[in-house]
C-alpha cells in the first residue's frame, strides 16, 4: 500500500477508484461501482505481482556461493546478453563448461575461452571410452559379501551386454556449491529444462524454508562447510534439471556400471569386469559405508583410494547416484521379478549408510520414486562425446587437431 | 550279540540327574539335562548359564503385532552392535544366542524379510547377552526373546494361553512395543487397538504397585520409518497425530516412555511367489536401530 501512495499515478487511480465505488454505492449506479472495484482489483494485482516476481526473481549467480546460514546474499551481478565474454566467464564459473563446447556454440568462442573451457572439462570429468559392459550378472546379491574373495582368474562377466559409446562421466558427484548456482540462476523458474510432466510438481521442490532447492537446505542456502559435500535430497527430476541446465544429462545405467567396472576384453565373446572401481575385493577403507565412513555424507574429495580406473570418484559409497533407467518390471539386475509400489528410477553405488558389501558393487542396482528427496541419493552428470564439437565437425584445422587431441583414445 | 561292559558309576552325575533345575522364566522345576521348559518352552540354557555364571540377567522385551518387524529390529539390532561396537557392546553369550542374528542378517542380505516367526515357543529365539556401553565398566547381562506376534495376540486376549508370555513380561525390566508406521500413515487404527491392548495387559500384571508397569520405561519404537519420512522428524508428534489413543494411554498410565522412529530397508517391493506376495527390501540402511535400545539400557541401569 505504501508503494502506493509513492508512486502518484497509482495514488490516483486509487483514489478516483474509491471515488467510483462509492459513488456508485450512493447512486446505485452498478456501472460506477463496478468500474471502481475493477480498478482496485487491478492495484491489488499489481502489488500480488510485484510481490511475486520479488520472491522468484532470478538473481545474477556468483562464482562462488557463500554457504554461511546467516550472510546475506551476495550483490546481484547482472551481465549484459550482449556481453559474450562476460557470459561465458560467468558460465564457466558456474561449470557449465558443456554448454560451451557444444557444436552449436564452440565456435563463437575465443581460442582461450575454448581452452578454458577444455580444461574445466578434463579437470571435471573423466573419459569412459566405447565399448562392451554386462549388466546384471556380476553380482548374484547372494551371501553378505563377507566371504572371502574369489580367487584368480576372474570369471567372465555373465548377464546382458550392452554397447557403450564414449562420454565423459563427471569425477565427482555435483556438489551444495555446483547446486546453488542452478538455484540462484532460477533453474526452478526455467520451465524449458525441466520434463514437461513434472511441472505442475515442481512448486513443490523447496528445502525446509519453502525456498526453490533441496529438501535439506534452508532459504535457499546448504549448511556451512559443506560446500564441496554431494547434494542430497534432491529428486530424480531435479538431477535431470540440473544436468540440463549445466549442458550434461544423467549417466545411462550402462555408462555407469562401464565407468565403475572397467571392462577388459578376453576374447571377442567374452570380457572381464571389476566387481568394484578399485578390484575384486571390498576395501572398506577406500569407501564411505555403514560400518567404513563417519555414519553421514562426506565431502567429495574424500576416500581417493576408491577412485575407477578411469578417475571417477566415489562411484561406490558416500551417496547413491540417480541413473537415467528405470528399475524393476520384468526383472531386475539381481533376476528378481518385482511388483513396484510405484514406477522407479534406478540409483547405483551405495550410500554411507549402506549395510551389506553386496548392495555397494558396480552391479548392484536399487529403484526409489523419482519424485523423492531422501538424506542419501544424490547425482553426477555424463556428457555424450558425440555432444560436444569433434575434431571431425570442425571448421578449422586447427581446431579440429585441439578436439581430436581431447578425445583422443577413446576407443578400445 | 550283546556286549558286555563295565560303566563306572557317576554318583555325581546321578545326582545333577536328581536334582531340579528351575527354569529362568517361569521357576517350574525341570530335569538336569532338559532343554526347553516342559511348562513355557523356554530354552534351558538361560537357566544353566545363569546358574554357572552366577549372574542374575534382566530381561527386555521386544513386543508388537505380527509382521511388525520384531525380527528384523531385534536381529539388525544384534548385528550392528557386533559389528561396530562404537557405542554399546554386545556379546552374545552361547551359540544359541547368535541364531536370531544369523537368520535376520542373512536373510536381508538376500534380499528378503526373514521368515515369520512360528507361534510355538519352543520355536522362538533366544537371545543371552552381556551388554556394555562406551566408557561404563559396568556389564548388563540381557535375555531378550524374539516373540511371535501372534502368539502375544492370543495371549493378549485370552490370558494364559502361552505359559511363557505372563512370566517373562512380569520380570521384564523394560519393553520395546513396535507398531507400524506405515499402517498408521494409512490411518488404519488396528496398530493403535492391538498397542492399546499391549499397554493395558502390561499395566495389569504387576500386583506389586512398585514394582508395576508404569515405573517400567518402555520404547515405544515406529517401525518401517524410511517409508514414513516425517515419522523420522519427530516420532511423538506423528504417534500423537495417527495414534491418539496409544499416545494419551501412554501419558495416563506410564510414567517413562518415549517414542522412536525407525527404519531398515532403504525402500521395499513386491515379489509375486507360489504361496503370494511378499514384500522384499531393496537395500538396507539401517536407520533409528541403536538409540532406542541405548535409551532402553540407560533406564535400566539407572
Amino acid at each position: 500500500m505504501r508503494k502506493i501512495f509513492k508512486d502518484r499515478t497509482l495514488c490516483w487511480v486509487f483514489l478516483a477508484s474509491l471515488l467510483a465505488v462509492a459513488a456508485g454505492l450512493l447512486t446505485r449506479s452498478v456501472t460506477l461501482g463496478g468500474l471502481g472495484l475493477i480498478g482496485l482489483a487491478v492495484l491489488a494485482l499489481r502489488r500480488r505481482r510485484r510481490q511475486f516476481e520479488a520472491e522468484v526473481a532470478p538473481v545474477s549467480p556468483v562464482p562462488h556461493p557463500p554457504a554461511a546460514d546467516e550472510e546475506p546474499d551476495p550483490p546481484a551481478r547482472h551481465v549484459a546478453p550482449t556481453d559474450i565474454d562476460g557470459l561465458v566467464g560467468e558460465m564457466l564459473k558456474q561449470d557449465r563448461y558443456a554448454l560451451l563446447l557444444r557444436r552449436q556454440l564452440v565456435g563463437n568462442l575465443r581460442p582461450n575461452q575454448r581452452r578454458a573451457a577444455r580444461e574445466a572439462l578434463e579437470q571435471h570429468m573423466a573419459l569412459v571410452p566405447e565399448g562392451e559392459v554386462s549388466l546384471g550378472g556380476g553380482d548374484d546379491g547372494s551371501g553378505d559379501g563377507r566371504e572371502a574373495p574369489p580367487p584368480p582368474p576372474p570369471p567372465p562377466a555373465k548377464g546382458t551386454v550392452c554397447r557403450v559409446a564414449g562420454l565423459f562421466l563427471d569425477r565427482y558427484q555435483v556438489t551444495n556449491r555446483q547446486y546453488r548456482h542452478f538455484v540462484l540462476s532460477g533453474g526452478y523458474e526455467q520451465m524449458s529444462i525441466w520434463d514437461p510432466q513434472i511441472l505442475a510438481a515442481v512448486l513443490d521442490f523447496v528445502d525446509s524454508s519453502g525456498h526453490p532447492g533441496p529438501r535439506f537446505w534452508k532459504k535457499g542456502r546448504y549448511p556451512a562447510g559443506q560446500d564441496e559435500y554431494p547434494v542430497v535430497g534432491v529428486s530424480w527430476y531435479e538431477a535431470a534439471a540440473y544436468a540440463r541446465w549445466s549442458g550434461k544429462r544423467l549417466p545411462t545405467e550402462a555408462e555407469w556400471v562401464k565407468a565403475g567396472s572397467w571392462p577388459v576384453p578376453l576374447s571377442s565373446t567374452s570380457h572381464w569386469q571389476r566387481k568394484f572401481p578399485w578390484g575384486d575385493t571390498m576395501d572398506r577403507e577406500r569407501c564411505n559405508l555403514w560400518g567404513s565412513g563417519p555414519g553421514r555424507v562426506v565431502a567429495i574429495t574424500e576416500y581417493p583410494e576408491g577412485v575407477s580406473v578411469g578417475g571417477v570418484y566415489q562411484l561406490i559409497g558416500n551417496v547413491w547416484e540417480w541413473t537415467t533407467g528405470n528399475f524393476g518390471g520384468a526383472g531386475d539386475s539381481q533376476g528378481r521379478d518385482l511388483t513396484l509400489p510405484t514406477p522407479m528410477k534406478s540409483i547405483r553405488g551405495g550410500a554411507f549408510d549402506t549395510y551389506f558389501e553386496n548392495q555397494a558393487t558396480c552391479q548392484f542396482q536399487s529403484g526409489e520414486n523419482p519424485l523423492s528427496r531422501k538424506h542419501n541419493i544424490g547425482f553426477r552428470c555424463a556428457l555424450s562425446l558425440c555432444d560436444i564439437a569433434g575434431g571431425v565437425h570442425a571448421s578449422d584445422p586447427a581446431e579440429a587437431d585441439e578436439e581430436a587431441s581431447l578425445t583422443e583414445g577413446v576407443t578400445v | 550279540m550283546i556286549k558286555q561292559g563295565t560303566l563306572p558309576l557317576d554318583s555325581y552325575r546321578m545326582a545333577e540327574q536328581a536334582v531340579q533345575m528351575p527354569c529362568y522364566i517361569c521357576g517350574t522345576d525341570n530335569t538336569y539335562d532338559a532343554e526347553l521348559c516342559r511348562q513355557c518352552f523356554a530354552p534351558m540354557a538361560l537357566a544353566h548359564q545363569a546358574n554357572a555364571q552366577k549372574v542374575s540377567p534382566k530381561m527386555l522385551a521386544a513386543i508388537g503385532p505380527s509382521g511388525v518387524g520384531k525380527t528384523v529390529y531385534l536381529g539388525m539390532l544384534m548385528d550392528m552392535l557386533a559389528r561396530q561396537p562404537d557405542r554399546l557392546q554386545m556379546t552374545a553369550r552361547g551359540a544359541f544366542s547368535i541364531n536370531l542374528q544369523q537368520t535376520a542378517a542373512s536373510a536381508l542380505a538376500r534380499g528378503e524379510f526373514p521368515t515369520k516367526t512360528p507361534s510355538e515357543p519352543d520355536r522362538w529365539n533366544w537371545v543371552h547377552c552381556q551388554v556394555r556401553a562406551k566408557g561404563d565398566s559396568r556389564c548388563l547381562d540381557l535375555i531378550m526373546p524374539d516373540m511371535a506376534g501372534e502368539a502375544l495376540l492370543e495371549e493378549v486376549d485370552h490370558p494364559n494361553t502361552y505359559e511363557v508370555i505372563h512370566p517373562l513380561l512380569s520380570k521384564c525390566s523394560g519393553a520395546l512395543i513396535m507398531i507400524d508406521c506405515t499402517k498408521l500413515q494409512t490411518s488404519s487404527l488396528d496398530q493403535d487397538y492391538f498397542t492399546m491392548k499391549l499397554l493395558s495387559y502390561l499395566a495389569e500384571l504387576d500386583e506389586n504397585p512398585k514394582q508395576s508397569w508404569a515405573k517400567r520405561p518402555i520404547g515405544l519404537i515406529l517401525t518401517k520409518a524410511d517409508e514414513c519420512e516425517e515419522c523420522f522428524l519427530d516420532p511423538a508428534a506423528f504417534a500423537q497425530a495417527r495414534a491418539p489413543g496409544l499416545w494419551r494411554q501412554c501419558h495416563e498410565q506410564f510414567r517413562n516412555f518415549k517414542f522412536f522412529a525407525t527404519g531398515v530397508a532403504g525402500g521395499c517391493a513386491y515379489r509375486v511367489r507360489r504361496d503370494g506376495r511378499v514384500r522384499v527390501p531393496l537395500r538396507i540402511e539401517p536407520r533409528g536401530i541403536v538409540e532406542p535400545f541405548e535409551w532402553l539400557m540407560k533406564q535400566v541401569k539407572a
